[in-house]
């Protein structure tokens, strides 16, 4: 019965994680599929995203859930920005010096982050949510932060999923992603294209961070906790695909959660990256949906 | 070449930068630690321990300490400490070159730091090896005093002490409950801190006839805690030892929330001392216990605390907590020693050291002094206070002598706060 | 490519007497303990290189075979009182022996996928170390401390250290230079320029993708060896980090992946800057040293695309496939030629 109940709970955490997982991965998935580029920097965006949401919360006092609806334009600009301050000069250039640029441009945003906002770990304040309690059901608790977190994930997923598969600029965006010569010749702007991609890499992956914020520590280098995920994740759903993307970071959850909870919590990311070597063994050059 | 010049222009900069430091009259002690990378939020709460230990001893304070009436040493001609910092970043590797560079190339006369175990380990290592005293008050590996090293004293308790401590006090409550609190979930972060509390916790356990029915590392810096905490419930301890450091000790404390799990005690290593935990979890905090180097309660019992937290206040505009008062010590002692030995000779300062013998009224902690085994190095009167949070606010509860609350026990349920 | 044998020797001599002189410019130990670092971090590049620029493999699991290097001699000396210098040797030809038992069931993966398996396996490495009681798990090993010894490879001075780690990387760079102009090598740069083309070829890309991690994952195991000698503790966080696989990256990648000497000027350049940097900078513990190495890791990559060293050897790479296999080619594409023209033409 005991372990009934702490498989459901494992299942249900897991699961709850992974799409927060799942979002997190989609920016890293998309920039890749469209542009290319392997963005190291990716959990320094989820830093920079947990950060707004904080100082939102403080300064203004604005609900992190309030405070996203600032934070997605404000992040989508600033990955605009980055885009054309820095992005769009290594495009075509060498895999090495993209995967330099990157990762300098992580080193610099976390020690910048250090350097502005002190090492500190916070958490940021719910005002809309702090007096609601947390749901439990037949003896499985669920958080209600988890569970904002998690609803909240899909629907911003949800939202990215519909921009790219039924607008106008989705449709650009997935035709320069298949082949961007050819988009260029049916007269699409693909720099344009380029820096709305980067620009809503970074704003999903920072909404995943304002929602994480309010139950996960927030400090300078708590990115580099989460890129090992997303990276694992990415790969695992196939570089360049979104479903890819939302069914490894649910399976990455639950694995993660079933692992520690049945084998042990000490080796439960080897057995995250065991899980994804053999996948890739088995798929390689795609994983789960690639292309 | 170009990068050449670039090179060539970077060092110069660099020494002339250290030219640049060169003073009279100053006595240098090297300090080491983590000030980038996921510790170095504690590191600034070390530095502030450390910088106001040097300011007492450079300035004139008017109340009872240890060089508050003085400027500077008095048997060095008012000679000054000058501290010079460095940056381990966590890694045993550089804090060994930062320790060999402090040492030959600024001319420090003594190091301290450098918090991780792991890295004191390296840099004490280099200290031995040019003969330079170490004197280290914030790293609590039982094996740092079980080198037997010449050059190495440590001021504060070890982890094997604190285990044992901690089991005092597990039987001392429930002589006083009459509750059986036998069944002992062991959790600890996997690393070269964690590992080494449980391994003593362990052993204790067996010594005093507890049972171990779950033993749990974790990975640092996970991105969830979910099943680690679904499985402390299905073990059904009465008892949760945790050994965390304060990132994963917010997100162990949000998720028992979560899950509503309120074992009887929750004890805790230092974690929860920090500034930063009652201010991210506000009064979740409450009733967990900890075990603490220092207490600002102890006032009560040595008013010369009430005095330096005030300094330190209006110094740095935020309270003086545990992990200052780690460091506090060691200049002090080191300050003490060089005084006494009345030069900076190494081995002079070295045999001062071995006869230091600072009385309880200068110890910031709850110690009878400060006083070092010649073999090991470790201060023999040092122990650890077991405080726990209630109203956000720290309390010791143990040893009775200290104590000045009674603790609430069991701990709570979650609903019911 | 011939070479003419004169070049080489004036090679040969003018790197020794690079790394004679060199630790005579200053007595202290820090600028000698810069020295090593440039010769540890070189032969860690050197070694990746074999795959990451002859290859076009970007490993970033190098960790776990320097870790393999360490773990193994000092277990070694700890349990058995062998020689680090045979444990050294061991360790080696046993990470060769985990490289191919990776990179046989990884030998289909391409580009972000295999960079992130090996990833993936040096993490689980870590993983596992940690929590492996025999080897002490996260506690770590301190090796016992001896007076100066060349059997048992410690020393108080810097010297002997200085003279071991150079006398490593050169023969790593030996090793690389004969690859270079050997049919190996000829094999890997096929291999990398494009994979399709190189099996049509007739090459056995497997076979040789598995020599490539073979002998890179031997020099990097003697590089921790190195490494356990001279800080004289290892633990797994210290030895296994994923952080030292990603500055092995950047030393070859700052340097020029593909060259022979690239890795080594990277660990010449990269080295230095972060070690006077905290030096300078660190003690203020607002992280100012790491925002500056940040940006001089940006402007690199983007000023020079193809490395510092790259760029002269740019005709060689270009011959390939002109970029038409994005995953696997480090050639220059038109665009960044362009800017690589423009950065000249600035300088």
């Amino acid at each position: 019965m005991l372990v009934n109940v702490g498989l459901v709970q494992a299942l249900m955490s897991g699961l709850l994680m992974g799409f927060v997982y799942s979002l997190i991965a989609l920016g890293l998935s998309l920039i890749y599929g469209v542009m290319d580029v392997v963005n190291f920097a990716h959990g320094e965006f989820l830093m920079l995203g947990m950060f707004l949401a904080y100082w939102f919360s403080v300064l203004f006092r604005l609900d992190p859930l309030i405070a996203i609806f600032i934070i997605i334009p404000v992040l989508f600009l600033v990955g605009v920005g980055i885009y054309k301050g820095l992005i769009k000069r290594i495009l075509n250039g060498t895999r090495i010096s993209q995967i330099l640029t990157t990762f300098g441009l992580s080193v610099f945003m976390a020690n910048m982050a250090m350097f502005l906002w002190t090492p500190n770990y916070r958490l940021a304040e719910r005002h809309l949510t702090s007096t609601t309690g947390d749901l439990s059901i037949f003896g499985v608790y669920l958080g209600v932060p988890e569970l904002i977190a998690s609803v909240g994930s899909i629907l911003v997923f949800a939202f990215a999923y519909y921009l790219i598969r039924f607008t106008r600029t989705g449709r650009a965006i997935q035709a320069t992603s298949i082949d961007s010569e050819g988009a260029r010749l049916v007269g699409i702007n693909i720099d344009n294209i380029y820096a709305i991609t980067f620009g809503l890499g970074i704003s999903c992956v920072g909404a995943a961070g304002v929602l994480l914020a309010t139950f996960y520590y927030i400090f300078p280098y708590v990115g580099t906790f989460f890129s090992m995920i997303a990276f694992a994740t990415v790969a695992l759903g196939g570089f360049g695909s979104v479903e890819g993307s939302f069914v490894a970071g649910i399976l990455i959850g639950i694995i993660e959660s079933l692992g520690g909870f049945f084998i042990s919590p000490a080796v439960k990311y080897a057995i995250v990256f065991m899980t994804y070597m053999v996948v890739i063994i088995l798929r390689p050059a795609t994983g789960l949906f690639g292309w | 070449m170009k990068k050449g010049i670039v090179v060539v222009c970077t060092l110069a900069l660099v020494l002339a930068l250290g030219g640049m430091a060169f003073a009279e009259n100053v006595i240098k002690i090297g300090a080491i630690y983590p000030f980038t990378g996921p510790m170095a939020g504690t590191a600034q709460m070390l530095k502030d321990g450390v910088e106001m230990a040097v300011d007492i001893i450079n300035n004139k304070y008017d109340f009872d300490f240890l060089f508050a009436d003085t400027e500077g040493l008095p048997n060095l001609g008012g000679a000054k400490i000058e501290i010079i910092w460095a940056d381990s970043a966590g890694d045993p590797k550089t804090g060994m070159s930062e320790a060999e560079r402090l040492i030959t190339s600024e001319g420090v006369v003594a190091l301290i730091g450098c918090y991780q175990s792991s890295v004191t380990k390296t840099a004490s290592q280099v200290a031995e090896r040019y003969g330079i005293p170490f004197v280290n008050g914030d790293s609590s590996s039982p094996q740092l005093t079980e080198r037997n090293f010449k050059w190495f004293f440590r001021t504060d308790p070890h982890d094997g002490l604190y285990a044992r401590q901690q089991f005092e006090h597990l039987i001392e409550l429930e002589k006083q409950t009459g509750e059986s609190l036998r069944r002992l979930a062991i959790v600890y972060e996997n690393t070269e801190f964690g590992s080494q509390v449980a391994r003593a916790q362990e052993a204790l356990a067996k010594e005093y006839g507890f049972q171990v029915v779950e033993k749990l590392a974790y990975t640092t810096g996970a991105t969830s805690l979910n099943s680690e905490v679904t499985r402390l419930m299905a073990s059904k301890p009465d008892v949760v030892l945790m050994a965390a450091y304060i990132s994963d000790q917010i997100l162990f404390t949000k998720t028992f929330k979560t899950m509503r799990f309120a074992p009887k005690v929750w004890h805790n290593t230092a974690a929860p001392g920090e500034p930063d935990f009652l201010k991210s979890v506000g009064d979740d905090g409450n009733y967990l216990f900890l075990r603490q180097g220092f207490c600002a309660d102890q006032v009560v019992n040595k008013p010369v605390i009430g005095q330096i937290l005030e300094e330190f206040r209006n110094k740095f505009g935020q309270e003086m907590l545990a992990d200052a008062v780690r460091s506090f010590h060691a200049p002090i002692v080191l300050a003490d020693a060089i005084n006494r030995a009345g030069s900076t000779d190494p081995e002079a300062i070295r045999q001062a050291l071995l006869e230091t013998d600072i009385p309880g009224d200068y110890c910031l902690s709850p110690w009878e002094g400060i006083k070092f085994d010649p073999e090991t190095g470790q201060n023999i009167h040092s122990q650890y206070i077991i405080c726990q949070i209630q109203d956000q606010d720290f309390y010791t509860v143990f040893p009775s002598e200290f104590a000045t609350r009674e603790p609430v026990f069991p701990f709570p349920s979650w609903d019911d706060r | 490519m011939p070479k003419i044998s004169r070049k080489t020797v004036v090679t040969v001599l003018l790197y020794v007497g690079a790394v004679v002189i060199a630790p005579l410019f200053s007595k202290a130990p820090f600028y000698r303990h810069v020295l090593i670092m440039v010769g540890l971090y070189g032969l860690l590049g050197v070694a990746w290189n074999i795959m990451g620029g002859y290859t076009g493999l970007y490993s970033f699991g190098q960790s776990a075979f320097f870790g393999i290097g360490a773990y193994t001699s000092t277990m070694m000396l700890v349990k058995a009182g062998v020689s680090p210098w045979i444990g050294m040797l061991c360790g080696g030809i046993l990470a060769a022996i985990v490289a191919a038992g990776v990179a046989y069931p990884t030998s289909r993966l391409r580009g972000p996928y295999f960079t992130i398996a090996s990833q993936a396996f040096a993490r689980t490495f870590q993983i596992l170390m940690t929590n492996w009681d025999y080897v002490e798990g996260a506690i770590g090993i301190p090796l016992p401390l001896m007076p100066d010894t060349w059997r048992f490879m410690q020393f108080k001075d810097k010297i002997p250290y200085h003279i071991i780690i150079f006398g490593l990387l050169g023969i790593a760079i030996l090793v690389c230079y004969y690859i270079a102009n050997s049919r190996t090598g000829y094999y890997f740069r096929a291999i990398r320029d494009s994979e399709q083309v190189a099996s049509a070829l007739g090459i056995n890309t497997v076979r040789q993708r598995i020599i490539a991690a073979m002998l890179s994952a031997f020099f990097t195991a003697i590089a921790g060896t190195f490494y356990a000698q001279y800080v004289l503790y290892i633990d797994p966080e210290s030895v296994t980090h994923h952080a030292l696989s990603i500055e092995i990256v950047m030393v070859a990648a700052v340097g020029g992946a593909g060259t022979i000497w690239g890795p080594v000027l990277g660990a010449a350049i990269l080295m230095p800057i972060s070690q006077y940097a905290r030096a300078a900078l660190g003690g203020a513990g607002r992280g100012i040293d790491l925002i500056i190495y940040g940006v001089i890791i940006m402007v690199i990559a983007l000023v020079r695309p193809t490395g510092i060293l790259g760029f002269f050897q740019r005709e060689r790479t270009i011959e390939g496939e002109g970029g038409d296999d994005v995953d696997t080619t480090i050639t220059a594409g038109t665009g960044s030629d362009d800017a690589v023209r423009g950065a000249l033409g600035q300088s």
